[in-house]
């Protein structure tokens, strides 16, 4: 129990904004005959916050361009929040200097989507693999480094003689090993995996979540897995939350999300998993339009396509709430009981 | 007679150093109104065998063998003017990405009715109502706004319907879906799908989905075939297809899915990688990555033995090696 209680990471209060007309001329714009200067900016996160205890596996879902991505690379220091902070086993680590940064840098590694593109075309592998090492123990003995190398090549199945190919002469289920074995040789204890299975074919992405569920395992590893297939969380999840346009909807041990979703969003989701057995899809149908996130509405921002809207959905935003079991949600249907089980 | 009934379907890519031959011996036929996946990894031939029945297989490609009869014509002898006649009128593709797809300089309304002007006289106001009364029915929402807008003005789901709504608009009695969802989120790709039912239904549209996901397959579609390095490796009704497959890769593909397994646990894996068209292993193209490989996989691909409603070609099948392992590729836990 003091072990689950053990918080790796933790967000506060976060907000990220991106500006989308920078330049001086483009926020020039007249109303009423006044020269007014306007910014505007997509508001990718608002108001995350989140907890990562050591040792689980804390999927993220939820539909392209709601702000899942952005919530990775802010903790791992790739942007700077707008504001609210990170706290990595208990210190804060959003405002320091990447020279400060680099002891953690060490310890919580990124996997990427496409390893077409996360390994380098003009190093070898051996090459691509030595660099964190070498990056992060400086002075380090050449003897040591092949050493380690071989190791991690070897645990992710990756013959270590091929030490010499570039990367164009990998499949890409085996492109993704080598990067998971890059973000292992520098044995973090988190790991941040940005859809790394959805660029690969069906029986690819079965080898992959293995190596990733062995990991786990052998290195006492936490994740936080980003991911929108819904089928792929069921397995490998420990928590899920569930995200809609930079606000967390729904946070939920995987069994109790699975068997009893709550928030109006996640249920629509949940139903819409393409499964084997049923001939026909049942699914909740969302109706309305998506709002952009450069526009958001007062209140809930689920609530132009939510079926549970009332006047206070349109007024105030929900805040993710305990129901009591390890459950939050943020819906105030949910919280009023106007929802049917 | 089927609505179109592909035989024997060979397509070849020649090159520098011999001949790679995609599609070897691709066989299937759809009745009108009637639904077939094409299921399969990425390299299975899938496309492939798509753009051959449009006459769109890229240079220096062809088709070197086989027929594909469209309501009663050969398409694989046709001209490419008679060719422009039947492709985007009677027979229309919908692809992958609707943002490539669509032009971003031009509105809607000017792609869509371009299809039509190519394939009908008609005057431009007609098209206009036709065009709108046809974005009705996918379910856009004010259909007269949209008609004027341009693509990225869109959203993804909504671009992906106008696209559907384009490829209606002559009428066609055959739709290809080269993976029409696969950019798309979930509660979108139901959407869609759920879209592509009830127009098939209503107007006895033949589709042919082609996709890597089984789900969607499962959900939509009642007949499939599994294809491998360029060959059919089985064919039938899709619940038999899920509940009781034959082809040893058939059940690695179900049974690789996280949906099949308890969560926590090991996923089955099918090992190695699909053999690129430059190296078919000889034989059954499967065998280096199978449990069940006897001396004559190695050799000879297996004939089409009937098994049930399904078709199969595998020796372990016929050899009937499959009834001790009702689960193949399980590992002891």
């Amino acid at each position: 129990m003091n072990q689950r209680m053990n918080t790796l990471v933790q967000v506060d209060q976060l907000y990220k904004e991106f500006p989308v007309n920078s330049g001086f001329l483009e926020q020039l714009s007249l109303t009423g005959g006044h020269l007014h200067l306007r910014q505007e900016s997509v508001k990718a996160i608002n108001g995350v916050d989140l907890e990562i205890i050591k040792g689980e596996a804390l999927c993220l879902v939820g539909e392209s361009g709601c702000g899942k991505s952005t919530v990775a690379r802010v903790i791992m220091g790739l942007n700077k929040p707008t504001s609210g902070t990170v706290y990595y086993e208990g210190q804060r680590i959003d405002h320091l200097s990447s020279g400060k940064m680099m002891p953690f840098r060490r310890r919580m590694q990124m996997i990427f989507q496409n390893p077409y593109a996360s390994l380098n075309p003009r190093m070898t592998i051996r090459k691509i693999l030595e660099e964190p090492i070498r990056f992060h123990n400086p002075g380090i003995a050449r003897s040591e480094v092949l050493e380690r190398v071989g190791e991690v090549m070897e645990s992710v199945g990756v013959d270590p003689s091929w030490g010499e190919r570039f990367p164009h002469e990998f499949s890409g289920g085996q492109r993704q090993r080598i990067s998971i074995a890059r973000a292992l040789t520098v044995d973090p204890e988190f790991i941040v995996a940005d859809e790394p299975i959805s660029a690969l074919d069906v029986s690819i992405q079965a080898q992959v979540l293995n190596l990733m569920m062995e990991a786990r395992e052998k290195h006492s590893l936490t994740y936080l897995f980003i991911t929108h297939d819904l089928s792929v969380v069921e397995h490998f999840g420990t928590r899920v939350a569930v995200m809609y346009l930079g606000a967390l909807c729904e946070v939920a041990p995987t069994k109790k999300l699975f068997s009893f979703p709550r928030h109006p969003y996640t249920r629509a989701l949940l139903s819409a998993i393409p499964r084997l057995d049923e001939a026909r899809p049942n699914y909740i149908k969302l109706r309305g339009e998506v709002v952009t996130p450069i526009n958001l509405p007062q209140g809930c921002v689920f609530q132009t396509r939510c079926s549970f809207v009332n006047a206070r959905c349109k007024e105030e935003p929900p805040k993710l709430q305990d129901t009591g079991d390890g459950v939050c949600v943020a819906c105030h249907a949910v919280e009023e009981q106007r929802l049917q089980a | 007679m089927g609505l179109l009934e592909v035989q024997n379907l060979e397509v070849t890519f020649p090159t520098r150093r011999g001949d790679l031959v995609a599609l070897r011996d691709v066989s299937f036929s759809v009745e009108a109104g009637e639904r077939l996946g094409i299921v399969g990894e990425s390299g299975a031939g899938k496309s492939v065998a798509a753009f051959a029945i449009l006459n769109l297989v890229s240079r220096p490609g062809y088709i070197s063998s086989g027929k594909i009869l469209f309501e009663g014509t050969d398409l694989s002898k046709l001209n490419p003017q008679e060719m422009r006649h039947i492709r985007g009128n009677r027979i229309s593709m919908i692809f992958q990405d609707p943002m490539m797809t669509m032009n971003p300089v031009l509105t809607v309304g000017v792609q869509m009715t371009e299809a039509l002007h190519a394939h009908r006289e008609i005057s431009a106001e007609k098209a206009r109502s036709l065009a709108i009364q046809t974005l009705a029915r996918v379910h856009i929402p004010s259909p007269e706004k949209r008609f004027d807008q341009f693509p990225h003005e869109l959203s993804g789901g909504m671009r992906q319907r106008v696209v559907i709504a384009t490829s209606l608009l002559t009428e066609p009695s055959l739709i290809i879906a080269d993976e029409p969802t696969t950019a798309l989120d979930v509660t979108i790709q139901a959407e869609i799908m759920d879209l592509l039912l009830e127009l098939c239904e209503l107007s006895q549209v033949g589709l042919i989905l082609i996709t890597h996901d089984l789900g969607v397959i499962s959900q939509v579609t009642q007949h499939a075939i599994v294809m491998y390095a360029g060959r059919v490796v089985e064919s039938g009704p899709i619940r038999e297809m899920v509940q009781n497959a034959q082809h040893p890769y058939t059940r690695g593909l179900i049974s690789a899915l996280p949906q099949q397994t308890t969560p926590g646990k090991r996923l089955n894996q099918i090992p190695g990688v699909m053999p690129s068209l430059t190296n078919i292993p000889n034989g059954c193209a499967f065998h280096p990555r199978c449990e069940l490989v006897m001396d004559n996989c190695q050799t000879r691909f297996p004939e089409f033995k009937i098994k049930g409603k399904k078709r199969v070609a595998c020796h372990a099948v016929d050899a009937d090696m499959l009834n001790g392992h009702s689960n193949p590729g399980q590992d002891e836990v």
